[in-house]
């Protein structure tokens, strides 16, 4: 999403980029901190005043802005191109979040996750193409669906669409079910997790595989908890990984029945699909585990994650229209809703399983 | 589609490693005490 807008814009230079960035990102720093602002507001006044009075994270309180905001006024056109880089400060703030994990913590969560990302892949694919095929959609749409919701949203989608030669039409419908799901994880999964007295790691890990985007998958644990943010963006990061792979099985199955191209080098394709931040993360582990950074500086290394986050939720609020995802049909919708909720379910069950017999 | 061919993974590509960039720019201005501590 970020990509497409920044790259529609074409500046002339890359002064002339800068500058075009510089209204939207002021104003995602401003969401963002006026959501930071609400929080800190209402905890000094509520604990002042002795009431009791759930906090409510910076998180949500952006989200409800930048929705506010996209669905009134709209976002004008000079906001635009800034607003779209919170796809960019996403990856960064997964990179700096890094530093929090010590290796070994991540090739044990990330060993899970793993595998429970490979059982809730396959029967994700198989329950999404059985359901598009109930509801008749065209093959390629249920593909993209399939890809979209079993393992990481748009850039799934947008990573897919080229390599199966799948319709501009069939990419937009499955990206709109894609976001508007995403957008109801964000208030529903937080609800459930804490009806259900799930543990940080266990909410995080739930969130992290079942939530398809990474922005909304690193909201929907940051809502929950600090520990089950980190947690569900370490979930979310081993699935993405995968990322190269399926959409590599796609490609080679569509050319198989020839609709689309041929794969040729195999290696090159996942390095080309291979979502490169992944490494910065592990590398940023690697770095804090070897001690290279003193705690203080660990410290400012999570602050300045926390800072490109804040960024990001912003974001994900100013770039979801509620007309836009409405205008889209009813069936692709429906396929994404039930196989989400499917997801959802499998994914519980395996979180609960994990908890139980791999000690999260 | 065949722009899109070509251009996806070069954007991707793009947006990742810039993110990374900045990120270990970040972490190395942190590390050799370049600029001040970052506060929340």
């Amino acid at each position: 999403m970020a990509t497409a807008a920044v790259s529609a814009s074409r500046p002339t230079s890359l002064g002339t980029k800068i500058v075009a960035l510089i209204p939207g990102l002021l104003l995602l720093a401003a969401v963002g901190y006026a959501g930071k602002l609400i929080e800190q507001s209402i905890a000094v006044y509520t604990k002042s005043h002795h009431i009791t009075f759930p906090n409510i994270e910076y998180v949500l309180w952006a989200i409800v802005i930048g929705l506010f905001i996209a669905n009134t006024t709209g976002i004008p056109r000079v906001f635009q191109t800034g607003v779209a880089t919170y796809e960019f400060w996403l990856k960064a703030g997964i990179v700096l979040l890094g530093s929090r994990f010590l290796l070994g913590d991540v090739l044990h969560l990330g060993g899970i996750s793993l595998l429970l990302v490979a059982v809730a892949l396959t029967l994700s694919l198989t329950f999404m193409h059985l359901l598009g095929r109930a509801f008749r959609l065209k093959p390629k749409l249920t593909s993209l669906l399939a890809i979209g919701s079993a393992i990481c949203g748009v850039s799934a989608i947008i990573a897919a669409k080229p390599s199966i030669d799948a319709d501009d039409e069939d990419a937009s419908y499955a990206i709109a079910a894609i976001l508007a799901l995403g957008a109801i994880s964000l208030f529903t999964f937080p609800l459930i997790g804490h009806s259900l007295h799930l543990s940080d790691k266990a909410y995080g890990l739930w969130a992290g595989l079942a939530v398809d985007n990474t922005a909304e998958a690193t909201a929907a644990g940051a809502l929950y908890s600090d520990a089950a943010g980190k947690v569900a963006v370490l979930a979310k990061t081993t699935r993405n990984a995968l990322i190269g792979f399926v959409v590599l099985a796609y490609a080679i199955y569509w050319a198989s029945r020839g609709e689309a191209q041929a794969v040729g080098n195999k290696a090159a394709f996942l390095w080309r699909k291979f979502p490169k931040f992944v490494l910065g993360f592990l590398l940023i582990s690697l770095l804090a585990t070897l001690s290279f950074f003193t705690k203080p500086q660990l410290t400012s290394l999570a602050n300045l994650s926390r800072w490109a986050f804040l960024l990001t939720f912003a974001g994900v609020g100013l770039r979801t229209n509620l007309r836009d995802l409405g205008k889209q049909g009813w069936r692709p919708f429906a396929v994404g809703a039930i196989g989400e909720v499917f997801i959802a379910l499998i994914t519980l069950g395996l979180v609960y399983g994990a908890d139980r017999f791999l000690h999260l | 589609m065949p722009e899109s061919k070509s251009a996806t993974p070069t954007r991707g590509f793009s947006l990742d490693l810039y993110a990374v960039s900045l990120a270990f720019a970040l972490a190395l201005l942190v590390r050799f005490n370049l600029i001040p501590p970052i506060k929340w």
